[in-house]
């Protein structure tokens, strides 16, 4: 326990060295896989490793990544002698897994779109460009076939607004949350009475916010990390503003606050950190220190206080009401 | 001939065998003829252990030396609150072990749980082995989702004193979906698994495509099962009956083993009917009132009024685990029931009612994990099987930072193989070593969660604080085996290990268990002599069933009742060696019902059994 200060590290790279005489039983195709992964000189993009284009759909990037582990995850090969392709194989299952994760959430997707604009080959940025314009352009179908639902008339409403649902279910399978919002809200123009429909929306509203919200703390702990303080507290209001839930957006703002030398603020995200959840003994010293920083001599005794009383062995907190 | 391999369902109440057999899997039927063998291990008073259905049917009256659902006991510490809360339910006595762990006391000989697990994972060894007509000496096994890692070591040391090599341990919630998708390899899909056991809850979202079973979320409570239904019905026939009488059931081993039994029975007997009759004579006695009945009838609605809250605590997991998969209800293609308290009515409709949808009917709710295991096993082994499990980690991982905190550094969730790093700074001038503590679990504080392992890092360069930079990394490989290497940047010094969390056995205990345990097998391997022995008993047997109506007249006609119950005492005596194939015992029986039978036959002739 004796570490602090995190910081983002570089990932080592492996190279494919001599077998050493071992008898390699990997197929030769996927051998010769690996060694052109590992040999090339630019790093691929989370669309050239599962090679998709970059205005694949949703179900289509899950099915490459599905497709290709059936190559790649070690237990593919599993009882059989790879020598050094062992730990190849384990790596690079973990950049497909890791490109997967990232491309098929909507919202993680664009940010890397937008960050890794650069690194994309031409045809890639084409596609992307094509993916935003074939968005616009289906969200403008979209939105127009819903106002031709929405001019439904008498019993043909209730008809077109579960049209509208089954899409809203399909939009929303395949990563596009935003579309599928629409749709609901759509559907439950078109009859109001269906309570799935409302539950549904609420709760796809409630996912975007959280996605939002966790896109966000992520961004801000990066900020933290490299010392961002300012940046790094707008991103955690964000995430809150978002997710009024999320404890470590608020925690992480108080945290970034008081390495500003900002106290007051820290001491407000603090005591919301607190409010979310009281028995958490980082929030409630962060926001003692706040206030002793302030000179709020009283108000620090009771939070101290508090403090100690759920975890009684908290050797910082001690040492602070000690110095009060 | 591809390699064999068994897949084991070691369960809380039951166990399941299964292997993968040409192409289908299949259940191994145990050598009793039945599918399931009940998980439950006895040292009878001679000494002799029993396991499965035998052990279980002296279980009333060999209460004390009679362990049920040691699952519960797996891999617990014993200054942990959970084991404390489970322990004071167990009609056996559990005491402390010497590493915090638990042991159990049959007799003068303590068994840690994992010792009782692998004598049932042998019973199903040698069932196995009996199918085959060959060793077996590699297979898989599950446990809950929500096993952490040392209850996972537990079930892998229980494999291990058993003699077997456990190539995986795998959840049971995705075994059930392997066994779901096996042969469905066109279709793409996502399931849920509904997994309420006799003592673990799990709850799965998984997506299969052309033989890739992807796990997207798991979760669950590992202290939620048909056992805790049991206790609520223990309950609420015990409480009236202290009230009456002053006298608590649940105190004596032998009453609440009884109770455990009607406890079970009603239950499941409710699945089907509205109302049972719970009948229990002679229960108890005092000195005043003489000997105590208990009689209750139990309808379905109470017993649902009784458990509202476990199936709460259920769907609780349900929602949360969607969150996670970021899934909606509506979107499943299946949902999958599996463990025995899944046939509830009451918890029928509740996954109907959260899901919108009719459960699947597609696999056997008994048999599913163990088939999904022996499909798991053959994907890994034979070639032939195009099939790939993806899986995740239930817990997340991380390491203990300055102020007592837990730094996640592998989220849960998370695809395995995975790695993953973090640079830290040392916090002291000229410090020259860093312990590092590593954690599995989900809560802020480090203290809270689950430790894996610590180990030091010595020989830093002696630097002004924050100026000697650390990298440590983690691996968790397909196999679950996490592994922690820490780098020092700027000189490239590295020290490495594998974290494994301990079971609560050392090293030796486990190599000492193994061999007592192999010992146990060569015993147990059959007598040469005992197919004959076998046949001659049976001859025997059907011989007296030939003499018996005229030994009953010849009793009447002045041989009396007594060479009868003689020779029936030595007939059932005969009898259950047989059944427990106790060679050299079945020998001198033989002798003796050869001799009664030579005697009572000379009776019959010298008319005694004319009329």
């Amino acid at each position: 326990m004796e570490f602090t200060g995190l910081r983002p590290a570089r990932g080592g790279t492996l190279l494919a060295g001599s077998s050493g005489g071992v008898k390699v039983d990997l197929p030769a195709d996927m051998q010769g896989e690996l060694r052109d992964l590992e040999s090339r000189l630019t790093p691929l993009t989370h669309y050239e490793l599962l090679g998709i284009p970059a205005d694949a759909d949703g179900g289509a990037i899950r099915r490459a990544y599905l497709s290709k582990s059936k190559r790649f995850h070690p237990d593919a090969w599993y009882r059989k002698e790879l020598g050094e392709f062992g730990p190849l194989l384990s790596k690079w299952f973990q950049k497909l897994s890791a490109a997967y994760q990232i491309l098929s959430d909507e919202e993680s997707r664009n940010a890397y779109d937008e960050e890794h604009r650069k690194d994309l080959s031409q045809s890639d940025r084409d596609a992307v460009a094509r993916r935003g314009l074939s968005r616009a352009e289906q969200d403008r179908r979209n939105r127009e076939g819903r106002e031709r639902l929405l001019r439904s008339k008498g019993f043909a409403r209730i008809g077109a607004a579960r049209k509208l649902f089954e899409e809203s279910q399909q939009l929303a399978q395949n990563g596009e949350r935003g579309n599928a919002i629409a749709a609901l809200k759509a559907a439950r123009e078109l009859d109001p009475n269906r309570k799935e429909i409302a539950q549904r929306m609420v709760e796809m509203e409630r996912e975007q916010a959280r996605a939002r919200a966790q896109s966000a703390l992520v961004v801000g702990r990066e900020r933290e990390e490299s010392g961002l303080w300012v940046k790094a507290i707008a991103a955690y209001s964000s995430a809150f503003q978002n997710d009024p839930s999320l404890f470590d957006a608020a925690l992480g703002a108080a945290r970034a606050a008081q390495e500003n030398g900002d106290l007051q603020l820290s001491s407000t995200w603090a005591s919301r950190a607190v409010e979310l959840n009281p028995a958490d003994a980082p929030a409630r010293f962060l926001l003692a220190r706040a206030f002793k920083a302030m000179g709020m001599k009283a108000r620090t005794r009771a939070e101290l206080t508090l403090l100690l009383a759920k975890h009684p062995d908290h050797k910082e907190a001690k040492a602070l009401l000690r110095g009060l | 001939m591809a390699e064999l391999v068994i897949g084991i369902d070691l369960g809380t109440t039951n166990s399941v065998v299964a292997t993968v057999h040409g192409s289908a899997p299949t259940v191994i039927p145990n050598r009793a003829g039945y599918r399931i063998t009940p998980s439950v291990v006895a040292m009878a008073r001679n000494g002799k252990r029993l396991v499965g259905a035998l052990a279980r049917r002296q279980a009333v009256t060999n209460a004390e030396r009679t362990v049920v659902a040691v699952k519960r006991l797996m891999g617990r510490r014993w200054s942990s609150k959970a084991a404390q809360e489970v322990i004071v339910r167990m009609p056996y006595t559990v005491v402390a072990g010497p590493h915090d762990d638990l042991r159990i006391a049959l007799g003068d000989i303590q068994y840690s749980p994992p010792e009782i697990s692998a004598m049932v994972l042998t019973e199903l060894r040698l069932d196995a082995e009996a199918f085959f007509g060959a060793p077996i000496s590699k297979a898989v096994v599950t446990c809950p989702a929500y096993f952490n890692d040392s209850q996972r070591n537990a079930t892998k040391d229980a494999g291990r004193i058993a003699g077997l090599d456990v190539i995986r341990i795998i959840n049971e919630p995705t075994a059930a979906a392997l066994a779901y998708g096996f042969g469905r390899k066109e279709s793409e899909k996502q399931v849920a698994v509904f997994d309420l056991g006799g003592g673990t809850f799990d709850f799965t979202v998984l997506h299969m495509f052309k033989g890739v079973f992807e796990v997207e979320a798991t979760g669950g409570d590992s202290l939620l099962g048909g056992e805790d239904f049991d206790s609520r019905i223990i309950d609420w026939l015990a409480e009236p009956f202290l009230q009456k009488n002053g006298i608590d059931l649940r105190k004596d081993k032998m009453s609440l083993q009884r109770l455990r039994d009607a406890a079970e029975k009603a239950k499941c007997e409710l699945s089907s009917l509205k109302s049972v009759e719970i009948n229990l004579p002679f229960i108890s006695a005092t000195q005043k009132t003489g000997p105590l009945h208990l009689q209750a009838t139990l309808t379905r609605d109470q017993l649902e009024n009784l458990t509202v809250d476990l199936i709460e605590r259920c769907t609780r997991v349900c929602e949360q685990v969607m969150g996670e998969a970021k899934v909606h209800a509506g979107q499943l293609g299946d949902v999958l029931l599996v463990g025995g308290q899944t046939r509830m009515p009451r918890i029928h409709d509740a996954v109907k009612s959260l899901f919108g949808r009719e459960p699947s009917k597609a696999v056997n709710p008994d048999e599913a994990v163990a088939l999904g295991a022996a499909i798991q096993g053959g994907m890994l082994l034979h070639e032939e099987q195009e099939m790939l499990l993806l899986d995740v980690t239930p817990h997340s991982l991380g390491i203990a930072i300055a102020g007592g905190f837990f730094q996640k550094i592998i989220p849960k969730n998370t695809t395995v193989p995975t790695s993953a790093h973090h640079v830290f700074t040392t916090v002291k001038d000229d410090q020259t070593s860093a312990k590092i503590t590593v954690l599995q679990g989900e809560t802020e504080l480090a203290a809270d969660n689950e430790l894996l392992g610590e180990f030091m890092l010595t020989g830093l360069r002696a630097a002004p604080r924050g100026g000697v930079d650390i990298d440590v990394i983690f691996d968790i490989s397909a196999d679950g085996i996490v592994s922690v290497s820490a780098l020092d940047v700027q000189t490239g010094m590295r020290q490495s290990i594998t974290v494994t969390a301990s079971s609560g056995l050392t090293e030796e205990e486990i190599t000492t268990a193994a061999r007592a345990n192999e010992d146990w097998m060569l015993g147990q391997k059959e007598d040469p002599r005992f197919q004959d022995r076998k046949a001659k008993a049976e001859e025997l047997f059907k011989e007296f069933e030939l003499l018996w109506p005229r030994l009953t007249r010849a009793a009447q006609n002045g041989l009396g009742q007594e060479p009868l119950a003689r020779a029936q005492a030595a007939l059932s005596v005969a009898r259950l060696q047989l059944a427990q194939k106790e060679s050299e015992a079945l020998a001198a029986s033989i002798d003796r019902l050869e001799r009664m039978l030579g005697a009572l036959k000379g009776a019959v002739e010298r008319g005694l059994g004319n009329t």
